[in-house]
């Protein structure tokens, strides 16, 4: 305590305190006191000395007591109170001993609280001072410990650039020592073009407070300029910018890599810039992040950063069609090089085609990371090729159609050649080619391809000026379209929906007129190029000149043929009348004409024909001048005459004389007449002869070979018309019966001739078709069917059938036939061709069958087998799948015995649909016998009612019979139980549970009425139009299984005892069945 | 899971796919009738349903058709065991997911076998 000297203060302020009070107050004391005795002694002086002299000596005595009294009494005050402040002593002297730690470096000090007063306050702002200064202190020393750890140096520079601190980094760096550096201006450091760098960056940074980087050189203490990327961020003092911290990073090895790498990326953009396809280097979002010289050329500006296929290709996507990928796509998904040729749209919208080689970048670990894309531009490369083969192609079809032109002079053939090659060499799926028809000012297509004969027929017929070969043919201008229905100068047209795309219409110029067009069609687009228009026009052209000189051929050809026909106008004529005498039936009306024809023709005086019957006789047929009777003998076959000589020869035989000729016998009516001459021409039919006609001259005749020749066709024809004759006597009989036969066949019968004219139908035609034989006969077949729209696949059928008959082979088609009045049948088609002796083709009869009938028994077939199928499945499973578990010892006896009496009555089920299948087919085949009994109603009502019982019972149902009075009838009484079976059975099977079934039996004016009623489900009115077709199943069928079979066997059982079935029901109502039985009697 | 579930309106087939199944170590539910079929699968949660196609009330393949709709029981196998044995019905049969379309007569054997097959069990 005595050590604190805040103690010697107190005592030397109380000393100084006690001297200021106690000497001013022991005076004026003093003074007051004797004040006081003088006054007292003015009133009442001092009687005596000793008085007086105590009031001299009172002032001092109380100098004497007074003064040490009161400097004790404070000097005690001063003692108690050091010793009750004495706790604030420790507390000093405790702040003193931690202040002294403190500043000896100690923080880890912690000083008493000793008071509760302001100097304990004091305390505790110390100890927390203190502990913060040590945390304060720890941070300072880690942060040194960083610095000084620091791999990368650091200098910190006040506001006048002076290096005020530095760490050992530093100095390891740049070789300097501590002390060189600090105090050092930082422009020391750099030589003059860094010092410009620091100074703009410290200048333009630093003294706006933004912090920086940048790269700059440091001269080392060796004067080795070392590059360093430094950071400089400025150290605020408040709002003051103070200096900066600078971080120096070790540039060196990145700026040798840079280096490198520049040099390296030089190289590549010299090789990519070298290169004279572009490159672009594109990455996963398809944008390009290096492109050469080339690439930002032919894409005319920076195309960094924009989408490859925008630059490469002007598409607003990646490429997708099917063998034109994205290459870039399939190379990060492939991870392998690919190359291809593209069609791109150039940036005018031309074809351009690029050959696009791609390959991947990969990173380290073989990922995709970008793709470069060399795309070279072989537009012109594949032009040139596909020019070269087009041209190519392009010649061989003209070559080829020139070929055609001038080696042809069929117009038929020039046109449907011409046509084939010019769809082949434009690619095209067909075409047609239409001439014009002035009379009619309309346009007929005559030769197609690649179009069907309906759509020709369809639109085969243009009128002039309208669609587009109908404008073409008008304005001699080639009309070609890429693409049809998207064109907008094509308004209206037949094809403009048709599908077809690609579309050319070419006139076929004739000298001096357009006579026609050619139209070629693709189902694809197709861009006709001006090379392609100028072929096609100059095919149009050729195709007309070779047109115009066939049609000069042919004019010439008429020229010859008209004067070769005048040449020979009279055979021609004669030879018409022949003909006409050939075809003529009637031959006793046209001889005598034809005989004075000829008689006229070759000048001669008298003309007969006689006809040689089967024993050689010459019989009179005709004679010009008449005369004679016709079948009169002329010369029996003994007798010698001129007509049996030449006839014997087999040549027309010229008598010059014949009077001369004694061995000839002459008929009166020649001998009468003197003739001089006679020609006898005999007639043959084969090695028949058929008779000989006689020309006789009064006078002499010569033939010449030509008239030789020409007496020898008449000869022919004359004996043509001689048989035809005789033949169509016998043919008229034979047509009758041929015709009786015809119109009483079932089939329907159509004959018609080689252009598919009908020439007749029988009667079972117009039956099937409602085509009446005057409207059918004369009419195109084509036509005769067209009343409606169903027909044309019959339509089709039996022009299959026309054709193939034509051809010499006779075929059959199965199709369907609607009728005038609407029926539709299935009909089979049979067709043969007609021919003639020689065996050509003279025309096709068609025979058209009804076979519904068999198409119904097929259905009924499929449906027999289907159901049986069906139904036998489910017995069978039972015998197949238990035995099968018998046999394998799947289960024990006791359910062996289970299983074989299922086995059993499944096979008895199984029998009894057999034995149901066997009852309608024996039914139906006729082979069922009735056996007709008497049975007694009221018995077999019951019993049948009997063998439901337990059945109604496990269904709740109730079957009631009343014989109501019938006491019996006469049928057969298993065939009757089968019926009434099948019956009761269907009611209990298609109602719910509980429901009523009432059997009754009554006398009804037709006979016994037995009548089977319930209250089922009922049939729906669909249902009830097929209920008793064998096998139908309605709609309850799905779910209820049965064969289809039992109401067709009760009413083929009602039909065999001449009975009826009707059914009467309502849906959600009932059923009722009556079944009528004729009354009769056993015989 | 062993258990499976048989539907079928003709008690003979169920009596023989019980019997064939059970010995082979399955837990077999029988149905007669499709009516209740849906609440009793909800309820047995089998690893395989067998059914008839041709039954009252509910078809087999609508039954089929339901069973697929349900989020609950679409993963169930079912085995359409029919005596409908036309090609048509098969693809019917198989487009409505049936596992497999088996037509009668059928071998119980070669059920079974198929059976595992699906159940994924060689012996159970």
């Amino acid at each position: 305590m005595v050590r604190t000297r805040i103690i010697y203060k107190h005592i030397a302020i109380f000393l100084v305190f006690a001297i200021l009070i106690v000497v001013p107050m022991t005076f004026t004391v003093v003074n007051q006191v004797n004040k006081m005795i003088s006054e007292e002694e003015s009133t009442h002086p001092p009687d005596n000395a000793d008085y007086a002299k105590a009031h001299r000596e009172f002032s001092d005595k109380l100098l004497e007591k007074v003064v040490p009294f009161v400097f004790y009494i404070l000097l005690l005050a001063l003692m108690l109170s050091i010793f009750f402040s004495r706790s604030m002593l420790i507390s000093l002297k405790g702040l003193r001993r931690g202040s002294q730690l403190l500043k000896d470096g100690n923080l880890d000090i912690r000083l008493p609280v000793v008071s509760g007063d302001e100097l304990g306050d004091v305390t505790k702002a110390f100890n927390e001072m203190a502990a913060a200064l040590r945390e304060k202190t720890r941070e300072l020393s880690r942060k040194d410990t960083y610095v000084n750890a620091m791999v990368d140096p650091l200098w910190v520079v006040d506001r006048e650039n002076r290096i005020v601190d530095i760490n050992p980094a530093f100095c390891r760096m740049f070789g300097y020592g501590r002390d060189e550096v600090l105090g050092a201006s930082v422009y020391d450091f750099f030589d003059e073009g860094n010092a410009e760098v620091i100074r703009r960056q410290i200048e333009e940074k630093r003294d706006k407070g933004i912090a920086s980087i940048y790269e700059i050189s440091i001269l080392s203490r060796d004067g080795v300029q070392t590059p360093v990327l430094i950071s400089g961020s400025p150290i605020f003092d408040g709002d003051r910018i103070a200096g900066k911290i600078g971080i120096f990073k070790d540039f060196r090895e990145q700026k040798e890599l840079r280096n490198e790498l520049r040099r390296a990326k030089e190289y590549v953009e010299t090789i990519m810039d070298s290169i004279e396809d572009q490159i672009y280097v594109i990455d996963k979002d398809y944008k390009i992040i290096r492109a050469n010289k080339i690439a930002v050329m032919s894409a005319g500006g920076d195309v960094i950063g924009q989408p490859c296929h925008a630059v490469a290709h002007h598409s607003n996507r990646p490429c997708w069609a099917e063998g034109q990928e994205c290459p870039a796509q399939t190379v990060f998904i492939t991870g392998k090089n690919y190359r291809t040729t593209h069609q791109h749209m150039g940036p005018g919208g031309e074809k351009r085609f690029h050959e696009i080689v791609a390959s991947p970048i990969k990173d380290a670990s073989g990922n995709v990371l970008h793709v470069i894309e060399l795309i070279r531009d072989v537009t012109d490369r594949m032009r040139h090729e596909e020019e070269i083969f087009n041209k190519n192609r392009e010649l061989v079809a003209l070559n080829s159609i020139s070929g055609i032109l001038s080696k042809s002079l069929r117009a038929d053939e020039i046109f449907s050649k011409v046509l084939d090659r010019m769809v082949e060499m434009l690619r095209m799926d067909g075409g047609g080619i239409f001439f014009i028809d002035e009379a009619k000012k309309e346009m007929i297509c005559h030769y197609h391809r690649g179009i069907s004969d309906e759509f020709v027929k369809m639109m085969g017929r243009i009128r002039l000026g309208e669609d587009i070969p109908g404008k073409v043919a008008v304005t001699g201008q080639v009309v070609t379209t890429s693409d049809l229905s998207k064109d907008q100068r094509i308004e209206r047209s037949f094809v403009k929906h048709s599908g077809m795309k690609g579309y050319c219409c070419i006139p076929v110029r004739g000298k001096e007129r357009v006579i026609g067009v050619f139209c070629l069609f693709s189902f694809r687009t197709h861009y006709f190029t001006s090379e392609e228009e100028n072929i096609l026009n100059s095919v149009g052209e050729m195709t007309g000149i070779a047109l115009e000189n066939i049609k000069l051929y042919e004019k010439m050809r008429g020229l010859y043929e008209d004067q070769r026909k005048r040449r020979e106008e009279e055979q021609a004529q004669i030879l018409s009348l022949s003909t006409r005498l050939g075809s003529a039936i009637g031959l006793k009306d046209v001889m005598g004409p034809v005989l004075e024809l000829i008689r006229n023709i070759f000048g001669a005086d008298f003309v007969w024909l006689l006809a040689r019957d089967g024993e050689g006789n010459f019989i009179l047929k005709a004679a010009s001048p008449a005369g004679g009777e016709e079948g009169k003998l002329v010369y029996a076959n003994t007798v010698s005459s001129i007509e049996g000589y030449s006839t014997e020869r087999r040549v027309p035989t010229l008598i010059s004389n014949i009077g001369a000729e004694a061995k000839f016998y002459l008929a009166s009516a020649i001998a009468d007449s003197q003739y001089q001459s006679a020609m006898a021409v005999p007639m043959h039919m084969g090695e028949k002869a058929v008779g000989v006609y006689s020309l006789y001259y009064l006078g002499n005749r010569e033939f010449k070979e030509e008239e030789l020749h020409f007496l020898k066709i008449l000869a022919n024809i004359l004996a043509v018309s001689i048989e035809k004759a005789d033949f169509y006597q016998r043919a008229i009989a034979e047509k009758e019966l041929s015709d009786t036969i015809l119109q009483s066949v079932a089939d329907g019968i159509i004959t018609l001739d080689v252009n598919g004219r009908v020439i007749s139908v029988n009667k079972a035609f117009e039956k099937m078709t409602g085509v009446s034989a005057p409207v059918a006969v004369g009419m195109p077949i084509c036509d005769v069917f067209r009343f409606s729209e169903q027909n044309s696949d019959f339509r089709l059928a039996l022009g299959e059938c026309f054709e193939a008959a034509l051809l010499g082979g006779g075929i059959s088609r199965e199709t369907y036939l609607t009728g005038v009045l609407g029926g539709r049948n299935a009909v089979l088609i049979g067709s043969a061709p007609v021919r003639d002796a020689s065996g050509s083709v003279t025309g096709v009869v068609n025979l058209l069958r009804d076979i519904s009938r068999e198409k119904e028994i097929d259905r009924m077939k499929t449906e027999i087998i289907r159901s049986v199928s069906h139904e036998f499945r489910t017995p069978l499973s039972a015998i197949v799948g238990m035995t099968e578990m018998i046999i394998e010892g799947d289960i024990d006896d006791r359910q062996a015995r289970r299983y074989l009496t299922t086995i059993m009555s499944e096979g008895l089920r199984l029998s009894s649909m057999v034995s149901d299948l066997l009852s309608i087919a024996r039914i139906e085949s006729g082979k069922e016998i009735l056996r007709l009994v008497k049975i007694d109603v009221p018995k077999l009502l019951s019993e049948i009612s009997r063998s439901f019982s337990s059945l109604a019972e496990k269904k709740g149902a109730i079957i009631s019979c009343d014989a109501g009075g019938v006491s019996y009838l006469v049928g057969d009484e298993e065939q009757i139980t089968r019926l009434l079976t099948n019956l009761i059975d269907n009611s209990l099977m298609f109602s719910d549970e509980g429901c009523r079934i009432v059997v009754t039996a009554k006398d009804a004016e037709g006979g016994v009425e037995i009548v089977v009623s319930d209250n089922g489900w009922g049939i729906s009115a669909e249902d009830m139009a097929h209920l008793t077709e064998r096998f139908y199943r309605g709609r309850h069928g799905q779910r209820i299984k049965g064969t289809g079979l039992g109401l067709s066997l009760c009413r083929e059982i009602a039909k065999m005892h001449g009975g009826t079935m009707d059914i009467r029901s309502k849906p959600g109502e009932g059923t009722q069945v009556i079944v009528t039985l004729p009354r009769r009697e056993v015989i | 899971m062993k258990k499976i579930v048989v539907i079928d309106d003709e008690p003979f087939i169920l009596m023989m796919i019980e019997d064939k199944l059970r010995k082979a170590g399955f837990d077999v539910v029988t149905l007669r009738s499709s009516v209740d079929a849906l609440s009793v699968i909800r309820k047995e949660k089998p690893g395989l349903i067998i059914l008839d196609w041709m039954m009252p009330e509910l078809s087999g393949i609508e039954l089929c058709k339901i069973l697929k709709h349900d989020s609950e029981m679409a993963g169930i196998p079912v085995f359409m065991l029919t005596a409908k044995g036309q090609d048509s019905d098969e693809q019917l049969g198989l487009r409505s997911g049936v596992a497999r379309y088996i037509t009668k007569p059928f071998s119980p054997k070669a059920l079974l076998q198929m059976v595992e097959e699906v159940m994924g069990v060689d012996t159970p």
